[in-house]
């Protein structure tokens, strides 16, 4: 257990930036001329005014906390992998690919095989930035940035050559099979299967995080990296591990939103989720909790922000506006404003968010 | 004469991807990362396109789209450099920011979706400097707009400014070590911000050209990763003028030929991605090569 304190603190570290953000959003919204107060009012409304607004919540949460906690696993070496976003892309692909192709009659050895494909993908597509940064020392920020836009281009012309669905006009894979896709409602409660997957997933990286001895290692790598080594912290094994973990988790998410919700690879299946889940796994300040909290946070948005542009003439965009501004709040040093006398200094070397918490 | 259209073509191309790179370029030089590129053209692109159908005047517009360029540089410069902020998600949640922005005032005040069309757009003017219409040199120099001009000159005249004047060897100094260069009393702040300012301006300068001078529309997605592809063309071009400006016509051309290779069927995708894939071989080459050298030199002592 995390200490109260720590607790409080963490908590209001991820709070202040969420209001500073919400303020400025109504900079934007005031412009446009609506009232703010009626904004927010209607997506917290449609985020958590009801057990079905609740539901589509969790369900636009499911794949941020996949994402979330991928980004997390590289931080805690001290490792700023941008790779959530590709693997993503890649693992929904694979699952796509596979699922479709499934001719067996038990979804207790179709799911599992589906979402195996999408996490061998995922560390296919991680492997190559993760290999360059842990043996070659190649920035891992600009490789694994880079090669996002290398996998999103493969599997668009894989799609377009060699999967494409009959009869499709815009680049689509086939959908699913029935046996292969996630349940989307565990004992009637409505919440899916993949939500709790996700779950599942953050408390593993938490568990792993505070009580292994690996997760104790890749935390003092990323804390203190030459007493790490000095101590026989072997670190491009373990750089590559955390890299490839990255993408493994994030490509079970792919394969769990796909199979979960989305049903079949269409261009432009991932909105951003991987970036989205760095966002959250700053702010979250790589706490388990706090991913879980954040997840949802940024779920409620985004689902609460598609059914609000139905009714009003509040357009999706505001979930854009809302993450950039947060994304901007959370990694400002409000502290500067306070002690005015230091001077500060823009680091040219690229710094973890936080520490260790 | 089909591969002097081609090239002509991609040094069309190549202008926003020049103007991106190179205002990236010092600013990575003065010590910052700019991913923000992508929003800062999309800005630009806009404020160009829509100022300059108000005023009626197309060097109105791209002074505009300038000077929004100069507020979006500023901006990201002082989260960085005063507030401390990541460069890497300070420049992600720019781009996210800029996209929702633009798209939520589009909607909300405008009425459109994604495309904004501009009843009298006062597009770039062509310039015709040799009078004959074909012609290597024609293909070359004629139809060539204002801010293509003005790219060749900053292409000419920033090497000389990084290398031979004191205010280019300040930013690199920045750039080398903050702490080194403000205990020889540089104000490194200001230098950082200079460089900021001049990164947003060339970015938006490009997203300008873009819109103004070869699409004569505003779409959301209309930079489709080019300033991603201009940060990769620093990399390629090893932060240096002139090979970032070759790694820009050389990717500028990828585009081209994309275009072309889409009218026999070959799909599109695939080219896309080999800027990137230049880039990470490149890194990986760099590093391997720096590596053995180390290696030898270690095995030698």
């Amino acid at each position: 257990m995390m200490p109260k304190s720590e607790f409080i603190s963490g908590f209001f570290r991820a709070i202040v930036p969420i209001v500073v953000a919400l303020l400025l959003g109504s900079v934007v919204i005031l412009f446009s001329g609506d009232n703010p107060l009626n904004v927010y009012f209607l997506l917290l409304r449609e985020s958590a005014g009801g057990w079905n607004q609740i539901q589509s919540t969790l369900t636009s949460s499911t794949v941020l906390l996949f994402t979330a906690t991928a980004t997390a696993i590289a931080f805690r070496a001290g490792i700023f992998s941008l790779a959530a976003e590709g693997s993503l892309i890649a693992g929904g692909f694979a699952a796509a690919v596979v699922g479709a192709s499934l001719t067996l009659s038990s979804p207790f050895i179709a799911i599992p095989i589906v979402l195996l494909a999408s996490m061998i993908a995922g560390l296919v597509a991680a492997a190559i930035p993760a290999a360059l940064r842990a043996w070659l020392g190649v920035d891992e920020v600009v490789s694994t940035l880079l090669f996002t836009f290398i996998i999103a281009g493969v599997v668009t012309w894989l799609v377009q050559t060699r999967f494409q669905a009959p009869g499709q006009a815009n680049s689509a894979t086939s959908y699913v099979a029935d046996v292969a896709t996630l349940p989307r409602d565990i004992l009637g409660s409505g919440i899916g299967g993949g939500f709790l997957l996700g779950l599942l997933c953050v408390g593993t990286y938490g568990i792993w995080v505070k009580r292994s001895s690996s997760g104790f290692a890749v935390r003092m790598l990323g804390t203190a990296p030459r007493y790490a080594k000095a101590i026989g912290v072997r670190a491009p094994i373990y750089i590559f591990s955390v890299m490839a973990m990255t993408g493994v988790v994030a490509g079970l998410g792919g394969g769990v939103h796909l199979t979960g919700l989305v049903g079949r690879y269409v261009e432009g299946f991932s909105a951003g989720y991987g970036f989205t889940g760095l966002a959250i796994a700053i702010l979250a300040r790589m706490n388990p909790w706090g991913i879980i909290a954040g997840a949802i946070f940024f779920g409620a948005i985004t689902s609460a922000g598609g059914t609000v542009q139905l009714f009003s003439d509040i357009p999706l965009d505001i979930v854009n506006v809302l993450q950039g501004l947060i994304m901007l709040t959370v990694v400002v040093d409000y502290s500067v404003l306070k002690r005015k006398r230091r001077r500060s200094r823009g680091d040219s070397t690229i710094s973890t968010p936080g520490g260790a918490t | 004469m089909i591969s002097f259209q081609l090239f002509s073509t991609s040094l069309s191309f190549a202008v926003p991807l020049i103007l991106a790179a190179l205002g990236g370029l010092v600013q990575m030089r003065s010590g910052i990362v700019n991913i923000a590129l992508e929003g800062q053209m999309l800005i630009g692109a806009l404020v160009g396109l829509v100022t300059a159908s108000w005023l009626s005047s197309w060097l109105l517009g791209s002074l505009l789209a300038v000077v929004a360029g100069v507020l979006s540089g500023l901006f990201i410069t002082v989260l960085m450099n005063v507030f401390k902020a990541n460069q890497i998600i300070v420049g992600l949640g720019f781009n996210i920011l800029a996209l929702g922005i633009i798209g939520y005032i589009l909607k909300s005040v405008l009425g459109v979706s994604g495309t904004l069309q501009v009843d009298d757009p006062a597009p770039l003017p062509v310039l015709n400097p040799i009078s004959s219409e074909d012609g290597f040199l024609a293909s070359l120099l004629n139809d060539r707009n204002p801010v293509f001009w003005f790219t060749v000159l900053l292409v000419i005249a920033l090497p000389i400014v990084l290398r031979k004047t004191p205010l280019g060897t300040h930013i690199r100094a920045v750039g080398f070590s903050y702490e080194g260069a403000e205990s020889l009393g540089l104000r490194a702040r200001r230098l950082q911000l200079g460089a900021g300012a001049f990164a947003g301006a060339m970015a938006a300068l490009g997203g300008a050209e873009l819109s103004m001078g070869q699409v004569g529309l505003f779409n959301v997605n209309m930079i489709s990763g080019r300033g991603y592809v201009a940060l990769a063309a620093i990399y390629f071009g090893a932060m240096i003028v002139i090979p970032t400006t070759i790694a820009c016509v050389l990717f500028a051309f990828f585009e081209a030929l994309q275009i072309r290779l889409q009218l026999n069927n070959i799909p599109a995708s695939i080219v896309s991605t080999l800027p990137y894939v230049m880039v990470v071989l490149g890194l990986f080459s760099s590093r391997l090569f720096s590596t053995i050298r180390r290696k030898n030199v270690i095995s030698r002592t």
